[in-house]
C-alpha cells in the first residue's frame, strides 16, 4: 500500500534509555530546585547557556552516539532520545550545543578528515563548541539548490568566500558554521551539483555576524556575511561537490528528533496545573486531546531513533514527524487558548499567560525552520508515489 | 508468535474478502452472514482464543490482524466486538465460552443491574434487569456479554440473546446499534473490581482505535490510488500540488495513529495497565477521522459522495466508530484527568509511563 515506505518497525523498548532517562530527570530536577535555570518555551532555539551545556558534556549527555574516539559515549539512538526528550520537557537551556550536538557532529562523523574529528568532536561532547547551519540565504528560502554564496580556490588552496547566509541561530554565540556554498556555476541541466560544504570557523577575518532580532525581540538569528573570507583549504568537508547529498543525510537528523513537537510542551505543562486545580471537564479534555497527539509523535519519533540505531537514514518518515509534530506545537496554543480565560502578555503576572505569550511570538518558526510543512509535505507526497 | 504468522492469517482473511464485497447495511439485510460463516469454517472466528477454550489458540496479534484487515474491508461481521473484547473477558471472568461460530458481542455501557441469586464468590447465578443500550450487532449476535452493576460490585454477565427481541437502531453505516431490554433475566455472570471494568472499557475502545487505524490506512490507500488514476485538466490528479498536500496531510494522520494503535496494542501484550494507553488511542485515531475523511471526500470529489463508489463503506464507519465504545471526548477526559493522578508537576513522568 502506498503509505510503506513512510512507516518505520515500532521501536524496541531500551532499559538503558529508562535507566539514563531517570538520571536525566534526578539532575534537572536538582538544577531547577538550584535555581540554575527557569523553565521556558521553545529552549533549543533561545536558551544559550554555556555553563549548562557544559554540565551536560560532563555528564556524558552530549555526542552520546559517537565513537569513544571522539569524545562520544557510543550509546544508542534510543538513550539519546531520553536525554533530548527529558531535556525540552523541562524547556532546560539547550540552544548553545543543539545544533551541533544533533546534525554537525554526525556530520563531521560521517564526512569530516580526521584532523577535524579530532580536533573538533571532543569539545562538542564536551559542551564547549557550538555549530550553527549555513544553508539558507536572503534569496534562498525553501528553494535551498539556489543558494549563491561562492567559494572559489586561491593560489594557495584556500576557498574564498562570498555571500552571506541568514537565519544562522546563534551564530554570536557559536565557533563554525558548517557553510553551503556553490563551487562551481550554477547548472540548470543539474541544480543540485556544484554544491560543497565548508567548515567555517566564525571568528575569521571577513565575516561579520549581524543580528536579525524575532518577533518578541529576542536575539536568536542571524545575518553571516562573507566577504572575501579565507577559508583553509583543508576546511572541506566531505567531497567537493557532494554537497547537496551531505546537506540531505544531515536533514534526516535535523528533522526526526523530539524537539519538532516539544518546543512548546512547557506550555502544556503549565496548563495542566491550571486543569489540575479547577478540575474542569473542558480542560482536562483538553489536556486529553493534546496529550493523545503527543504520546502518538512521541512513537513516530521513538521508530525514527530506532531506525537510526538499524544505520538507517530515515529522510521521508523524518519529513512526516516533523510536520505533523511541529503542527502540533502550534496547536498547543489554539487548543489552551479555547479553553482558559488569560490573555498572553510577555509580562503577565500569570504563568500561564507568559507561557501563551511565549509560545504564540515563537509560534510561526516552528513550521518554517528546517524545512517548511509545505516542503516536507512535498517530500511525504514522493514517499506515497505521487511525484 | 512471528511476523509471518500475522502475514499468514492476514493473507487468509484477504483471501476470503475477495468473495464477499462490502454492500449497503439495510435492516433487512444488517449483516454478512456468508462472511462470517465462511470466517468461521477457516476458524478465524476464534483466533487469539485458546483451543482448550474452543478457540482457535494465537496470539492477540492475530486476531488484531484479523480485525484489522476485515475494517479494511468494511466487512460486516462482529469480529472486533468478539476476538478483541467479550471473548477475551468472558475467558477472563472465568465463564463458559460460547462456540466461536456464534457471534459474541458485548455491552458495557447500559443501565442494566444484576442481584446475584446465589452467594459463590466466583462465576454464579444472576438476575439481570434493565437495558442494554448501544449494543453492537443486537439482533445478529447470539450471545452477549453484559458489563452490569450489583450491590456488590460490576458483573460481567453472559446471556443468550438468540432471538431475543431488539430495537432497531443503526450506526452511521447501517451497522445494527439496539437495544435489549432485560428484565429477570437468569445469566451467568461474574464478579469483577472497578479496575477490571475500567480494563474492559478500555480494551472496547482500543478495539474501535485498531478497526479506525486500519480503516484510515486503507482510506488512504484508495485516496492515493484515485489521486493517481482520475485525469483532471490532463494530468492525475495527484500530480496538482494542492492535492499532494491534502494526501500528505492524510499520510501524517494515518501514521501516526497506526504508530500510537500499534503501541497500545503492544503494551496490552505486555500486560500493563492499558486504559490511558487505550484512552490516548482512542481520542487519537478519533482526531484523525476528521482530517482523512474530509480529505478523502475531497480528494475524491463527487463520486465519493455517491453509494455507487466504495469510499462510503469506510468513512461513514469512521465517523461512528470514533463515537462508540466512548467518545473522544470522554476518553480525552478520562487520558486528561488520569495523566493528573499524581498531580500536575508529574505530567511528564505520567507521559512517559503511559507508553
Amino acid at each position: 500500500m502506498g503509505s510503506n515506505s513512510l512507516t518505520l518497525a515500532p521501536a524496541p523498548r531500551s532499559a538503558a534509555a529508562e535507566e539514563v532517562r531517570a538520571e536525566v530527570r534526578e539532575f534537572l530536577a536538582a538544577e531547577l530546585a538550584a535555581g540554575s535555570f527557569s523553565t521556558h518555551v521553545d529552549t533549543w532555539l533561545s536558551g544559550v547557556d554555556p555553563a549548562f551545556s557544559r554540565k551536560l558534556g560532563e555528564r556524558g549527555w552530549l555526542g552520546m552516539t559517537w565513537p569513544k574516539q571522539y569524545g562520544g559515549h557510543e550509546r544508542t539512538a534510543m538513550e539519546r532520545y531520553a536525554v533530548t526528550e527529558e531535556l525540552l520537557a523541562a524547556g532546560a537551556p539547550v540552544a548553545a550545543h543543539w545544533i551541533a550536538d544533533r546534525q554537525s557532529g554526525p556530520n563531521l562523523l560521517r564526512y569530516g578528515t580526521e584532523a577535524q574529528r579530532q580536533e573538533i568532536l571532543p569539545r562538542i561532547a564536551a559542551g564547549e563548541c557550538y555549530f550553527v547551519i549555513g544553508m539558507s540565504e536572503p534569496d534562498s528560502g525553501s528553494d535551498l539548490a539556489s543558494i549563491r554564496t561562492r567559494a572559489t580556490r586561491n593560489g594557495n588552496g584556500d576557498w574564498v568566500v562570498n555571500g552571506a547566509k541568514v537565519w544562522t541561530s546563534n551564530a554570536h554565540t557559536s565557533h563554525y558554521a558548517i557553510t553551503l556554498v556553490r563551487t562551481a556555476p550554477a547548472d540548470p541541466a543539474n541544480r543540485h551539483a556544484g554544491l560543497s560544504q565548508l567548515l567555517v570557523d566564525l571568528s575569521l577575518p571577513g565575516i561579520t555576524v549581524n543580528p536579525i532580532r524575532i518577533l518578541d525581540g529576542g536575539h536568536h538569528f542571524n545575518e553571516v556575511v562573507f566577504d572575501d573570507a579565507i577559508i583553509p583549504g583543508d576546511m572541506l568537508l566531505g567531497e567537493e561537490g557532494a554537497g547537496w547529498h551531505q546537506v540531505t543525510a544531515e536533514l534526516a537528523f535535523e528533522r526526526s528528533g523530539p524537539e519538532r513537537f516539544l518546543s512548546t510542551y512547557p506550555l502544556i505543562a503549565e496548563f495542566a496545573r491550571r486543569a489540575a486545580e479547577a478540575q474542569d471537564p473542558a480542560q482536562l479534555a483538553t489536556l486529553g486531546r493534546l496529550s493523545a497527539r503527543l504520546l502518538a509523535l512521541r512513537q513516530l519519533s521513538l521508530r525514527i531513533a530506532g531506525a537510526l540505531d538499524r544505520g538507517e537514514l530515515p529522510d521521508i518518515p523524518a519529513a512526516l514527524v516533523k510536520d505533523v509534530g511541529t503542527t502540533f506545537e502550534a496547536d498547543v496554543i489554539d487548543e489552551v487558548r479555547r479553553v482558559v480565560d488569560v490573555p498572553a502578555s510577555l509580562d503577565s503576572p500569570d504563568p500561564l499567560g507568559r507561557a501563551l505569550a511565549e509560545a504564540q511570538l515563537h509560534a510561526p518558526g516552528y513550521t518554517l525552520r528546517g524545512g517548511t510543512n509545505e516542503i516536507l509535505r512535498g517530500i511525504v507526497a514522493r514517499g506515497l508515489g505521487l511525484r | 508468535m512471528t511476523s509471518s504468522d500475522v502475514d499468514l492469517v492476514v493473507e487468509t482473511v484477504r483471501d476470503i474478502l475477495t468473495k464477499y464485497e462490502p454492500f449497503v447495511l439495510t435492516a433487512e439485510r444488517p449483516w454478512d452472514a456468508g462472511l462470517w460463516s465462511a470466517l468461521a469454517e477457516a476458524g478465524l472466528t476464534g483466533v487469539g482464543l485458546p483451543e482448550e477454550a474452543g478457540g482457535s489458540g494465537g496470539e492477540l496479534a492475530d486476531a488484531v490482524a484479523v480485525v484489522g484487515t476485515l475494517a479494511a474491508g468494511a466487512a460486516a461481521v462482529p469480529v472486533a466486538e468478539q476476538l478483541l473484547v467479550a471473548a477475551p473477558a468472558v475467558l477472563a471472568a472465568g465463564l463458559d465460552l460460547p462456540a466461536p461460530e456464534e457471534p459474541l458481542s458485548i455491552s458495557v455501557d447500559g443501565a442494566v443491574t444484576a442481584e446475584p441469586r446465589d452467594d459463590g464468590d466466583g462465576p454464579g447465578s444472576w438476575t439481570l434487569t434493565g437495558t442494554a443500550t448501544d449494543v453492537a450487532w443486537a439482533g445478529v449476535a447470539q450471545h452477549l456479554a453484559v458489563l452490569a452493576t450489583s450491590p456488590v460490585g460490576p458483573v460481567l454477565a453472559l446471556v443468550d440473546v438468540t432471538g431475543r427481541e431488539t430495537t432497531h437502531a443503526a450506526n452511521l453505516a447501517g451497522e445494527p446499534r439496539g437495544s435489549f431490554v432485560l428484565q429477570g433475566v437468569t445469566a451467568a455472570g461474574a464478579l469483577l473490581t472497578d479496575a477490571q471494568a475500567g480494563q474492559l472499557r478500555a480494551r472496547y475502545a482500543l478495539a474501535r482505535a485498531v478497526q479506525l487505524s486500519a480503516a484510515l490506512q486503507q482510506v488512504l490507500a484508495w485516496t492515493v490510488q484515485y489521486a493517481g488514476e482520475r485525469q483532471q485538466f490532463g494530468r492525475p490528479l495527484g500530480r496538482f500540488q494542492a492535492i499532494q498536500m491534502e494526501l500528505a496531510e492524510m499520510a501524517g494522520e494515518v501514521t501516526a495513529v497506526a504508530a500510537l494503535v500499534d503501541a497500545a496494542v503492544q503494551a496490552v501484550e505486555r500486560g500493563e495497565s492499558q486504559v490511558l494507553a487505550a484512552a490516548a488511542a482512542k481520542v487519537r485515531a478519533g482526531a484523525a477521522v476528521e482530517v482523512v475523511a474530509r480529505l478523502a471526500h475531497q480528494v475524491h470529489g463527487a463520486i465519493g459522495f455517491t453509494q455507487e463508489h466504495r469510499l462510503h463503506h469506510l468513512t461513514r464507519r469512521c465517523w461512528s466508530w470514533r463515537d462508540e465504545a466512548g467518545t473522544e471526548t470522554a476518553w480525552a477526559r478520562v487520558l486528561g484527568a488520569g495523566l493528573l493522578v499524581d498531580g500536575p508537576d508529574a505530567l511528564w513522568p505520567a507521559l512517559t509511563r503511559v507508553l
